[in-house]
């Protein structure tokens, strides 16, 4: 009787472990019918409105996509991995996506994200760009699979410096940064391109997420700098100018694309008018962005500053997959390598490195709470 | 720029400081080290931002700012002051006869689910406070005194004397300095321990919340994660003044919001959050007790 019973629970157990197995297999042949696109960013923690942004982008552009009938006549999928601006995490969200065969990724957002996570996606052969990351160093690593659709922070430094120069000619000029891949190498590259062109009395690194910056501030202010340049992202800068207010430091701020955000105005109020930004063109203008704009402030509302970067990305690698016949990931790569995109931002081609070929950035100045591009 | 650092070091300095009150005098009474108490700081953080918000949509910024702080204070203090007594209720009492790491541990757990309730409820993303205040206040030999600066420090001290005076004026007072000297013997003469440690809480954390509110008017950013660091300082703060002293903590808070401020000044910005720890390591090195802190003695 005994032995009968446990023959049962065995023949039991048997069957239920080949019905798992089979319904597993199912899904693995499922998983074949559909092409996995990556969309990587923070979307937790204080920067998570870019890393939404992003997905928003890349899901925007994958449902008309699949409205159309998708690509190599199977379904797009978007995956969605939360890098919480973390290198850690990054290469986390990397093996994940790489372990669910995408093919490609769209991201990651921050460039301390985005370099150490490049050389996992080329190894497993696939395709990276990234809608935001500028620090020069993503596309110098020699991957051939890696390419951004921004701009880098060397030109970005450039275009900073030799506008404080022309337009503001400071005699003295303070210099901080976040202590990120991102901030420092902007600032760097800022100070760089500024040469002997005016003195540096001032240069340091603040601690991100601290809430006060005062002392670091006040000692700018001893220093009698005419301008001061930040390397960093918009929650920092918000704080850092609101609190400059605070010290008795007038002195205008020129930062980053990185503070390019409705939200930088939100932490500091009236205080950040007559800071100047680099960012690209304003994409309102373009008549090619119309038709995304439209779309995408019906779905998600008004478009983050990198929405259109990310949109971009997703439909240039989708179309390389589309035009080789392939979801193979040096094949796709070198498509995209030597073809002009027509992107909603405008013609997208790239340079042997995999930056674009034209530097987009202009200057920008928030006036009464607006960003107002400077002529 | 001394004066300036002077003052931005000692706006600074009276929000640690009333954060460490709690920590010192929940010490004081219990022998406990209450890890949740930078959650209720951050607690009152947020509901001053809900208050406010309440208010602005009422519309009373309009009719009177002043008016408008106080109350946002007292109303975050008093929700904060319940929070502290159930903390205390619920993960602290039933462990009182137990061993002296069991309510540590429970302390830490009630930091890790506040810290999540408000994550889960209130996102992860900072939420911002527009500058009510003015930025440009009145010169004091050069420097710049905000009125966020004066008014925090002003209320900060306001609140200080008030809890000294309870404490060495009151039969409350008197109680509670009876309980911590030796809970056994208070109990015995009639003082009803429960009600002192009770209050104990509710007083520690009021005066948290308060400083919630008022960081919430300087830097205009709250955040769940706020509480960790803001309590290890002020923890911090309560030891290097002497933990279980009330004047100690407030010396103590002033001192490390001063040695932040100068340490990020004069030697570099990018360690400003080490200078606070290397202080206590020194504190702990070269006098245990802390600065007004008194040798503990044992008891037979």
């Amino acid at each position: 009787m005994k032995g009968d019973r446990t023959m049962k629970r065995i023949c039991a157990y048997i069957s239920v472990v080949v019905a798992v197995a089979i319904s597993l297999s199912a899904c693995q042949s499922q998983q074949q019918n559909v092409v996995r696109i990556g969309a990587a960013g923070p979307m937790t923690g204080d920067q998570s409105k870019m890393g939404i942004d992003l997905r928003n982008s890349v899901e925007l552009a994958v449902a008309e996509w699949n409205q159309r009938g998708g690509v190599l006549g199977k379904k797009i999928e978007v995956l969605a991995g939360d890098d919480q601006a973390d290198p850690k995490q990054a290469v986390s969200v990397a093996n994940k996506f790489i372990n669910q065969k995408a093919v490609a990724v769209v991201g990651h957002w921050n460039s301390s994200c985005s370099i150490p996570t490049a050389k996992y996606y080329s190894d497993a052969n696939m395709v990276m760009i990234s809608p935001a990351t500028t620090n020069p160093q993503f596309t110098l690593q020699g991957f051939k699979k890696v390419f951004r659709v921004c701009g880098t922070d060397d030109q970005q430094g450039r275009i900073a410096a030799s506008f404080a120069l022309t337009s503001l000619r400071p005699k003295k000029v303070a210099i901080i940064h976040d202590k990120t891949a991102y901030g420092q190498g902007l600032a760097d590259f800022f100070q760089k391109a500024l040469g002997n062109g005016a003195e540096i009395v001032y240069y340091g690194g603040i601690v991100q997420r601290d809430p006060d910056y005062k002392a670091v501030l006040t000692a700018i202010k001893e220093k009698k700098p005419d301008v001061y340049f930040f390397g960093g992202i918009y929650p920092e800068a918000g704080r850092l100018v609101r609190q400059a207010k605070e010290v008795g430091l007038t002195i205008p701020m020129i930062t980053g694309d990185g503070v390019y955000d409705p939200t930088f105005v939100n932490i500091s109020g009236k205080a950040a008018d007559g800071t100047y930004v680099t960012f690209g063109k304003d994409p309102a203008g373009l008549t090619t962005a119309r038709s995304f704009n439209e779309k995408y402030k019906k779905i998600y509302g008004e478009p983050g500053p990198y929405s259109i970067y990310a949109y971009d990305a997703a439909n240039i690698i989708l179309t390389a997959i589309k035009e080789t016949g392939s979801t193979d990931g040096a094949r796709v790569a070198e498509y995209i390598a030597k073809n002009t995109f027509q992107g909603a931002f405008g013609d997208i081609s790239f340079d042997t490195n995999g930056d674009v070929a034209k530097a987009p950035y202009v200057v920008w100045q928030v006036r009464d709470g607006k960003f107002i591009e400077v002529k | 720029m001394f004066v300036q650092q002077l003052i931005n070091g000692l706006a600074l300095g009276a929000v640690y400081a009333l954060i460490a009150l709690g920590y010192t005098m929940v010490y004081g009474i219990l022998h406990l080290i209450n890890f949740a108490h930078g959650e209720v700081y951050m607690l009152g953080a947020y509901l001053g931002i809900i208050v406010m918000g309440v208010f602005t949509l009422a519309g009373l910024p309009a009719y009177s700012l002043p008016l408008t702080i106080v109350l946002t204070i007292l109303i975050s203090m008093a929700f904060c002051a319940l929070y502290g007594a159930a903390i205390e209720r619920f993960a602290y009492r039933p462990l009182r006869g137990a061993s002296k790491l069991a309510p540590l541990i429970s302390a830490v757990g009630v930091s890790i689910i506040l810290q999540n309730v408000v994550m889960l409820t209130q996102g992860t993303e900072y939420k911002n406070l527009p500058p009510l205040l003015p930025s440009e206040g009145f010169d004091l030999f050069g420097a710049n005194v905000s009125p966020v600066q004066a008014f925090i420090l002003g209320s900060s001290i306001a609140l200080m004397v008030i809890l000294h005076v309870f404490v060495t004026r009151t039969r409350l007072g008197k109680a509670m300095r009876a309980t911590s000297q030796d809970r056994i013997m208070a109990g015995l003469l009639g003082i009803n321990i429960n009600q002192v440690i009770s209050i104990t809480f509710m007083i520690g954390s009021s005066l948290a919340a308060a400083a919630g509110v008022m960081v919430t008017l300087y830097y205009g950013v709250v955040h769940f994660f706020m509480g960790y660091l803001a309590g290890i300082k002020a923890f911090t703060a309560a030891v290097l003044g002497g933990i279980g002293s009330i004047p100690g903590a407030m010396l103590g808070g002033f001192m490390l919001g001063l040695i932040e401020n100068f340490g990020a000044s004069y030697i570099s910005s990018v360690y400003k959050d080490a200078f606070a720890f290397l202080v206590l390591i020194i504190t702990l090195i070269l006098r245990p007790s802390g600065l007004l802190g008194q040798k503990a003695l044992d008891k037979v």
